[in-house]
């Protein structure tokens, strides 16, 4: 009966244990061999040391490092079947020393589980010869860049200066560091000062100007220029997120010189009866600040409308009544009369079409415009007389009967006394 | 109705022709010939003939067919011989048009005396026509101003002889020298007496033809014009006023009346008188002594009187005479421009003296 209670006193030990160390060490085995004195085992920037290893007493010594620090974080002194746990990113590692074993270097058995492991970078797991001094840790270049145009108001026509930096902010190297920049429409690309020549590597702390650049704007407005961007990876290949500057914003005011020409129409009256003439006149004035050239006018006559005559600087070109001037300087006035003569009832407008070149003082070659103006309704009424073309057909024969009637009576007088 | 020809030779003759016409449609408008018709009230039958196209033409109231034109360059240059020669090369066509007119109960021939298609070609065809026409036919003759040229008195005279050998049964005479009082420029005094003549004529085949209160017809025409020497002329006064219908008479037989100088109480052989104008304006008084006083004179006057509400006297007078002072001065003209003429023809065929000069280098030729 003893002897049945101290069996079951020892299973009920046993079964005790096993739940102990199943609920501190449970998770993934990630090593479970032999490391020689003064060997390691990394994970991350966590280096498992064998410090020293007692043969005869069956201990040995482990230190845990992090990253490139020389003093350990852990120090511990284990025998056989002793573990330890310490934490990486939030999991557990647990490190148990199976056995020790003599030899040329003394060398340790050890367990490593860790409860996830997910967060283990693999390009940094694994046993290191040389241990500590000679593990490898993983390092986290942060690039800022930053984008500056300067000035940050021009006017049309006026360059700029853009100058974009980095700085490497993080505790690595940033390695294969490619840069890419864009210019945003309606700038010219004046001079490249600098510029990256493919991958590069910027040192931990170090600041370097990327690109100096000048352009020359074409447009008035504001614009915002694309944030340069870079895409790097770390010393052991891992790759970052893009990096990217800010986005700088300029102003850009029109300077430009152009040409304006007003055209005004303006007739004697808008309201006529149907065969009576209209008097109109084309006002002209340029009133932008250059010269404009090759000045062309169309007078655009509705059905309705007939242009009956002119001034002598109005051509029909294509049968469209058309003013065209070599040159209308700054501030030049003209007035151009025409005549219209109404010929349909109804109401219509008149309208000009006026196309013209001038140069800007930026742009090589020479700018086009083109306007159009319309005057206010016209209206076309009911003639003095019309009311006789409507009347019924005889209504017009017998005048027309009598009428000729009188013409071949006349025509027969003058030819009796024609001689 | 009667029947009237009447013919206008030469330019003078074509111009009161043309009025003639022209005062027939009532109005002096231009364009009367072609808003009216002539209100004659004969069947009146107009003829034009000239040698000068020119003239024909400017008649604007003759029609065409009116008119005949007897071809001989630009007119005669007042040669009556030409003239005679011209007129017999185209007898046969103006006899023809004549006669296609059918016949007439008189005609009436109006021609300027001293040009030379008018006072060649009315002789002529007077002859022709009486030989073979049966009406009376009348000349109405124009003398001309006597300052016009020798030529022209020369014509003058002989075609007055001329028509008197003619068988015209009157010749009626109308005096340019004698209406140049009328005054004014050329033309205005021309187309004057143009009109003066044009205007009587119409009176007198109005006269012919209408129904009278007093009646005087052709027959006592012809009566008048057979009396005195075969010339006669005509006075014509149209009151512009109200006024006593023996004053408007007395001018009718006045120098301010008539178209010929003459004194109608001395020299007239036989008279008419026809007076037209509102009822109110005939006086039986009055017109009853103008007459005897008239008639006491030269013997036999007839009188016709047209009643015409709202008309203001007129009267027109035929007088034949017995006697022309007038005429008889213009013939001793005539006969001195004969002689003048003869004078001058003769000293140039006898004058050899330019041909003398001339006949100095017959053989010769130039030497350059």
């Amino acid at each position: 009966m003893d002897h049945f209670g101290k069996t079951l006193t020892f299973i009920s030990l046993a079964v005790f244990l096993l739940l102990i160390s199943a609920g501190s060490a449970s998770g993934k085995t990630l090593f479970n061999d032999t490391i020689e004195e003064g060997d390691g085992y990394q994970i991350n920037n966590y280096v498992i040391e064998v410090a020293e290893v007692v043969y005869e007493h069956e201990v040995a010594t482990i230190h845990v490092y992090e990253d490139e620090s020389k003093t350990p974080k852990y120090d511990k002194f284990l025998s056989l079947g002793d573990s330890f746990t310490f934490t990486i990113e939030g999991e557990d590692v647990e490190v148990t020393l199976i056995s020790v074993y003599s030899g040329i270097s003394n060398r340790a058995k050890l367990s490593i589980t860790i409860t996830d492991a997910s967060i283990i970078n693999s390009k940094t797991l694994g046993e290191v010869d040389g241990g500590h001094t000679a593990a490898v840790f993983p390092k986290t270049p942060i690039l800022e860049i930053i984008k500056t145009v300067e000035p940050d108001g021009i006017g049309t026509g006026d360059v700029v200066t853009v100058k974009v930096s980095v700085t490497n902010t993080g505790d690595g190297d940033a390695e294969k560091v490619i840069f890419s920049d864009s210019s945003p429409a309606k700038f010219v690309l004046q001079e490249t000062l600098i510029a990256p020549t493919g991958q590069t590597t910027i040192k931990k702390g170090e600041m370097r100007l990327i690109y100096v650049y000048t352009l020359r704007s074409t447009e008035s407005g504001t614009f915002v220029f694309d944030p340069s961007t870079a895409v790097y990876s770390n010393s052991i290949g891992d790759d970052f997120p893009q990096a990217s500057s800010n986005a700088p914003v300029i102003e850009v005011e029109d300077s430009s010189k152009k040409a304006n020409l007003d055209v005004v129409l303006v007739l004697d009256k808008y309201t006529v009866d149907r065969r009576d003439d209209l008097e109109g006149t084309i006002r002209m004035k340029n009133t932008g600040a250059s010269s404009a050239s090759a000045v062309t006018v169309n007078l655009l006559v509705p059905t309705g409308l007939e242009y009956s005559g002119g001034d002598p600087g109005i051509e029909i070109i294509s049968g469209v009544p058309t003013v065209y001037m070599e040159s209308f300087g700054v501030q030049q006035e003209k007035e151009i009369s025409f005549r219209l003569k109404a010929i349909d009832e109804g109401t219509y407008t008149l309208s000009t079409q006026s196309s013209y070149l001038f140069s800007d003082g930026i742009n090589p070659n020479a700018q086009s415009a083109s306007s159009t103006s319309v005057t206010n309704a016209i209206y076309v009424k009911k003639g003095k007389y019309d009311y006789l073309l409507e009347q019924p057909i005889y209504v017009y024969i017998v005048p027309l009967l009598v009428i000729g009637i009188i013409a071949g009576l006349l025509y027969y007088r003058h030819r009796q006394y024609k001689f | 109705m009667l029947n009237i020809l009447i013919i206008g030779n030469g330019q003078c003759g074509n111009r009161i022709l043309d009025a003639i016409n022209r005062d027939a449609f009532g109005t002096k408008g231009r364009f009367a010939k072609y808003l009216s018709h002539q209100k004659y009230k004969s069947n009146v039958q107009t003829i034009a003939i000239n040698t000068a196209v020119n003239d024909l033409k400017e008649m604007k109231f003759t029609k065409a067919k009116d008119r005949i034109h007897t071809p001989h360059l630009h007119g005669v240059g007042a040669n009556r011989n030409v003239g005679k020669h011209v007129f017999e090369d185209n007898k046969t066509l103006i006899m023809k048009n004549i006669h296609d007119r059918g016949d007439f109960d008189v005609a009436f021939v109006i021609t300027s005396a001293s040009g030379g298609t008018g006072s060649s070609f009315t002789p002529m065809l007077i002859r022709e026509l009486k030989e073979k026409c049966k009406f009376p036919i009348y000349a109405m003759v124009i003398l001309p101003f006597r300052e016009e040229g020798t030529l022209y008195l020369q014509n003058a005279a002989f075609c007055l002889k001329d028509l008197r050998e003619s068988g015209a049964d009157g010749i009626i005479l109308a005096d340019n020298q004698f209406l140049k009082q009328m005054g004014g420029n050329v033309e205005s005094a021309y187309n004057g007496i143009n009109d003066m003549i044009a205007r009587r004529l119409l009176f007198l085949l109005d006269a012919l033809d209408s129904e009278m209160m007093m009646v005087t017809d052709l027959g006592d025409f012809k009566t008048v014009m057979n009396g005195g020497a075969g010339l006669a002329t005509i006075g014509f006064y149209e009151a512009d006023s109200e006024m006593p219908i023996k004053s408007v008479i007395k001018k009718a037989l006045s120098p301010e009346g008539l178209l010929f100088s003459t004194d109608a109480y001395q020299e007239a052989s036989r008279s008419m008188i026809i007076i037209r104008g509102d009822r109110k304006y005939m006086s039986i008084d009055e017109v009853s002594s103008e007459v005897e006083q008239l008639s006491s004179c030269v013997g036999q006057v007839f009188k016709g009187i047209i009643i015409r509400n709202d008309e203001l006297p007129q009267v027109l007078t035929v007088l034949t005479l017995e006697s022309a002072v007038e005429l008889e001065n213009l013939y001793a003209i005539a006969v001195e421009a004969i002689n003048y003429e003869r004078l001058k023809k003769e000293r140039v065929d006898s004058n050899k003296e330019v041909d003398r000069a001339f006949s100095q280098i017959n053989g010769m030729d130039p030497s350059y």
